[in-house]
């Protein structure tokens, strides 16, 4: 045991060190004492980080400005985006609050996050440390400075059903297997006779099309700058046709058979026995460990047998401070505490996402939150090594454009071509126009 | 009664409330008892109400301030195909719901009217929907309309009947919005009709009974009548909150594609609230809100209009 | 059924117990009757047993395709303790619930009946009109007037506070519509044997009109109590503070970004929806029994 810890924390370091943007390993973030204690709100969606997040605020007082009061809130995922616009629309914005980059660009251009880059420099803090995929979907496109910080990272992988291997007699799968494999696999675990499907591997952008997108080297759906749609490039046709070929010949099931596109839709059926692979983040670790009554694991995606890439879409969301907050100064000692080593330790003990913080001891605590569980978990921060950032944003058309390639494609029976061209077309009035 | 021999002095402002002290007594009596109500209700709904209207004619993202812009967002709205497409599928859905909701109510109602065994149980069954949490039923309904494991294919399967994508495809998904929001209903406006059912006066029917009177024309010639009254709130409020449809498309299409493949189960409130919350336009979201007002406006009125023909009050001071 | 008994009573006492024959349906009849009140409360209570059993079933069994409605492992018990121990205060939340719920219910209850008389019964000068204008706030969609309405509860300080939860659903567009269409249908002759006794307008309202209406009270008491106690958006957006919450946020806020604990979020759901029901089995009785012109009881 303790040599298998010690090799993942070596492999952590050297993973980190190489981590597609220079982040650095053995960086810390340090925190520091405030100027004067204040009341500020803070605001969150995760009902386990409210939790966490409480304790952690409590230290920061203790330690680092006592006489600081804080309100911790929670909002529903659900109501989260609504109540932050009506809030944003009065100029009423919690001080601290929970990010996602779809937002980022938005709420940085109508001037409603407070500008961290003058903080994170006084405190000698250089925000490439958390790696291009996490902090520059949070950066002003002007002036690249840093409206929010990563608090998490998160990147998915394949979850498979190991009992069904056994029973389909096909021998686990390991890191470098290639799409090739998967086919092979997919189709002889399917077993319609009683009702199972080899995979369910398509349907989010994150954990789904567009990770095989990505590993074709190509941008999934749009350029990360928001101005051009790539679905209709080589890369994106291969990948979904790939998916469509799989689809077709019955190994996968269609949307309406999996009841919906979301990543749950796809571990109902994992869970039921329904299907042998499926694609999710590190998110669902701790129901899936709790909830799972078979045999299963984990290993990355499969390479692409042209690129040689497995290039899962990384994900970070953030802490920011509003631009209104009566107490700025205060927020962002607040933020730097939250993303500091000792903040994003008991982030990391409370388990669930993986701490922004690349210090790799606590990646490791990470790992360990989830205790002896006899699964590859891994598997996550070994595809962390090479990542695609997201480059999706929140807008009616957009939005409207990627559900409807998922259904004309994998539902409706549309040809890639067609449904491609129609999803760039739908997209066009939310894309930015290139200068 | 006042004579009309001074045809001037029916104008002054004394006549205001009404020609005789009795009268102008009653339209103060009227007015004072209107008012707690039409106040809170124009202060607490009307200013939000021009606010949202005035918003209709500025360009506004909900966190920068409002910019004027005139007539610009109609003239968008007016050339918009989503817009036409949303005010499609809201047309059809008030024309499937409206009638088959009230119809169906009507007959449980009358049903659960009628000496039966157990009636009381049966009205606390059908009034479930409408206590039953919303999110409860959408999956419930996701799940019977879904290919392959739902309920509802497995049942056609039966009849060898093919295994349909209700909610993806844009043929099809209108149908599933509509049943749930019928199912919703039903034990809504039940209630509503058991309420008036109680209404009319027994005397009617014996009356009737003793002049040989048949079921149906009992039904024809006493309940239809004396039941119009609460039809037409029935009918009005149904067009209303079927023009608003918007929960049921919210639920049962986000875990699909939200709004229906290509728009297909948008209707006018969700498209509304694509545009303000999802798009961040308030301002043409706002101009949405006054068109649909608009609209309803005008199909109100004609119901009010049209009522005199076909409604029946009991007393004439209607 | 035949229509041979098509004779008149004999005597006129007599025609309640011969319609009471009469209206006997044939057993096919009854047998068709019932099955289709059967078939449709199945349909009708489907949601609201699925509801039920997934608030007693384990989060492992949630979901599974195919759906089940028996839980394997029952845990009702279990999850309500869960649920009270993953949701701050729901007590609190129901509490909450139950004081924005009767407040707008009385609210509603004078401020509508009082206006539904007005207009139903007096004639002054901008009647249509106000009638008209209180009509088309009918016909304004929620989403359009969201963030008006919180900006101007929030000009009058009135965020997180019982007073915005109450105060703007104690008036009624629709209470008003119905119960101006109850009072509409009851005779004039009524009202004004009363006036002529000396009765003032408030005086009739209280001990002719609203006596005779307890039909259609009792459809707007259910229907407003319901609509209170469901109530999602509004709440969120301009009371969301603990002390403050109702009881439909509190179930909210189990729902996560990515997971979401669906047995929990029903069990919570259930109990939140017992006292409508209960409610609703109590006030029922008024949809019959109510008071009738005739006075003929059953």
């Amino acid at each position: 045991m303790k040599i298998r810890r010690l090799s993942i924390l070596l492999l952590v370091v050297f993973i980190f060190s190489v981590l597609s943007a220079q982040a650095q390993d053995g960086a810390t973030i340090p925190a520091a004492q405030c100027d004067a204690p204040g009341d500020l709100t803070l605001r969150v969606w995760d009902e386990n980080w409210a939790k966490t997040v409480q304790t952690i605020v409590d230290k920061w007082v203790a330690d680092y400005c006592p006489g600081a009061n804080v309100t911790v809130n929670q909002v529903p995922w659900g109501q989260y985006w609504d109540l932050l616009k009506t809030d944003a629309s009065s100029g009423d914005l919690p001080d601290v609050f929970n990010i996602i980059q779809a937002y980022g660009q938005e709420y940085i251009n109508n001037d409603a996050l407070l500008n961290l880059q003058p903080y994170l420099e006084s405190a000698g803090i250089d925000p490439s440390l958390w790696g291009a995929g996490s902090v520059d979907p949070y950066r002003s496109a002007e002036t690249q400075d840093v409206y929010a910080t990563p608090l998490e990272w998160v990147t998915v992988a394949i979850f498979y059903n190991k009992d069904l291997f056994d029973a389909a007699g096909v021998p686990y799968p390991t890191a470098d297997w290639t799409w090739d494999d998967f086919a092979d696999a997919a189709a002889k675990l399917t077993d319609p006779a009683n009702g199972v499907f080899g995979a369910a591997v398509y349907a989010q952008y994150q954990g789904g099309y567009g990770d095989w997108i990505a590993s074709t080297g190509t941008p999934p759906v749009v350029t990360a700058d928001h101005t051009t749609c790539t679905l209709q490039e080589p890369g994106s046709i291969e990948a979904l046709s790939f998916l469509k070929d799989l689809l077709d010949k019955g190994y996968m099931p269609t949307v309406s058979q999996l009841g919906g596109t979301s990543a749950d839709d796809e571990y109902n059926l994992f869970k039921s026995g329904k299907v042998a692979i499926y694609l999710n983040g590190a998110w669902k670790l701790p129901d899936t460990i709790r909830d799972v009554t078979f045999n299963w694991d984990i290993v990355q995606l499969p390479r692409n047998p042209t690129s040689g890439l497995s290039r899962p879409i990384l994900h970070a969301s953030a802490w920011a401070a509003s631009a209104n907050s009566d107490n700025p100064d205060l927020a962002a000692n607040l933020v730097q505490f939250l993303v500091s080593d000792e903040g994003q330790k008991i982030f990391a003990d409370a388990g669930g996402v993986a701490p922004g913080n690349p210090n790799p001891e606590l990646q490791q605590t990470w790992i360990d939150s989830f205790g002896d569980t006899n699964v590859n978990i891994q598997a996550f921060v070994d595809a962390s090594k090479d990542t695609q950032s997201a480059t999706n944003f929140n807008g009616d058309a957009f939005n409207q454009a990627t559900a409807d390639l998922v259904i004309n494609i994998f539902d409706l029976g549309v040809s890639v071509e067609d449904a491609t061209a129609q999803a760039c077309e739908t997209m066009q009035p939310d894309l930015v126009p290139a200068s | 009664m006042a004579t009309q021999t001074d045809l001037q002095s029916t104008w002054s402002p004394k006549y205001l409330l009404g020609r005789t002290p009795l009268s102008r007594r009653r339209a103060l009596w009227g007015l004072a008892l209107v008012a707690p109500n039409t106040l809170g209700l124009l202060f607490f709904f009307g200013i939000p109400v021009v606010l949202s209207f005035v918003t209709a004619f500025h360009e506004w993202n909900g966190i920068k301030p409002p910019i004027f812009n005139g007539l610009e967002n109609f003239q968008t709205l007016l050339n918009d195909p989503k817009f036409w497409q949303a005010l499609g599928n809201t047309l059809k859905l008030v024309l499937i719901t409206v009638p088959i909701g009230t119809l169906l109510s009507l007959s449980i109602a009358i049903l659960l009217n009628q000496r039966l065994h157990g009636r009381s149980f049966f009205r606390t069954l059908y009034f479930l929907p409408v206590v039953t949490s919303t999110v409860a039923a959408s999956i419930v309904w996701a799940w019977i309309f879904q290919a392959h494991y739902g309920l509802l294919n497995n049942l056609l399967a039966g009849f060898g009947l093919l295994d349909l994508n209700w909610l993806t495809r844009p043929d099809l998904v209108l149908i599933p919005i509509a049943v749930v929001t019928i199912w919703q209903r039903v034990g809504f406006y039940m209630i509503l009709f058991l309420a008036g059912l109680q209404n009319v006066p027994r005397s009617l029917y014996e009356a009737a009974l003793i002049d040989g009177a048949t079921r149906w024309q009992r039904f024809r010639y006493i309940t239809v009548p004396m039941l119009s009254p609460t039809t037409f709130l029935i009918v009005v409020l149904s067009v209303i909150g079927s023009f608003q449809i918007f929960d049921q498309v919210f639920i049962m299409t986000a875990r699909t594609a939200a709004g229906g493949v290509g728009g297909s189960a948008t209707t006018l409130s969700y498209y509304l609230y694509q545009k303000g919350f999802v798009g961040g336009e308030f301002g043409y979201a706002s101009a949405i809100g006054l068109a649909m007002f608009a609209m309803m406006l005008a199909v109100t009125i004609f119901q009010l209009r049209l009522q005199r023909r076909w409604v029946y009050y009991e007393s004439t001071d209607g | 059924m035949a229509e041979s008994t098509r004779r008149p009573a004999r005597r006129l006492a007599d025609a309640p117990e011969q319609v009471a024959r009469r209206e006997e349906f044939s057993p096919a009849m009854r047998w068709l009757i019932y099955g289709i009140l059967i078939f449709g409360a199945i349909i009708m209570f489907l949601p609201f047993i699925w509801m039920v059993s997934s608030a007693c079933k384990p989060q492992a069994e949630i979901n599974i395709v195919p759906m089940t409605f028996i839980p394997q492992n029952v845990s009702c018990l279990q999850n309500v303790t869960e649920l009270y121990e993953n949701s701050e205060d729901f007590n609190r939340n129901l509490l909450n619930t139950a004081i924005m719920t009767i407040g707008r219910t009385l609210g509603q209850l004078i401020t509508c009946s009082l206006a539904a008389y007005g207009f139903a019964r007096f004639q002054f000068p901008g009647r249509s009109v106000l009638f008209a204008l209180c009509l088309g706030l009918l016909m304004i969609p929620f989403q359009a007037i969201l963030i008006p309405e919180y900006l101007l509860i929030r000009s009058l300080g009135w965020r997180n506070t019982f007073m915005a939860l109450i105060v703007p659903g104690a008036f009624s567009v629709f209470a008003l519509f119905l119960l101006r269409q109850a009072f509409l249908q009851i005779p004039l002759e009524l009202e004004e044997a009363a006036t002529i006794d000396g009765a003032n307008p408030l005086q009739v309202l209280w001990y002719v009109t609203l006596p005779l209406s307890i039909p259609a009270l009792a459809a707007f008491a259910v229907i407003t109590i319901q609509a209170a106690w469901n109530d999602f958006l509004y709440p969120l957006v301009v009371a969301n503070a603990e002390e403050t919450r109702v009881v439909t946020i509190g179930i909210s806020l189990l729902q996560g970004q990515r997971d979401t604990p669906w047995n929990l979020l029903m069990m919570g759901s259930l109990i939140a929806t017992l006292p409508m029901l209960v409610l609703f089995v109590l006030l029922q009785r008024y949809f019959i029994e109510g008071v009738s012109m005739s006075g003929v009881k059953r």
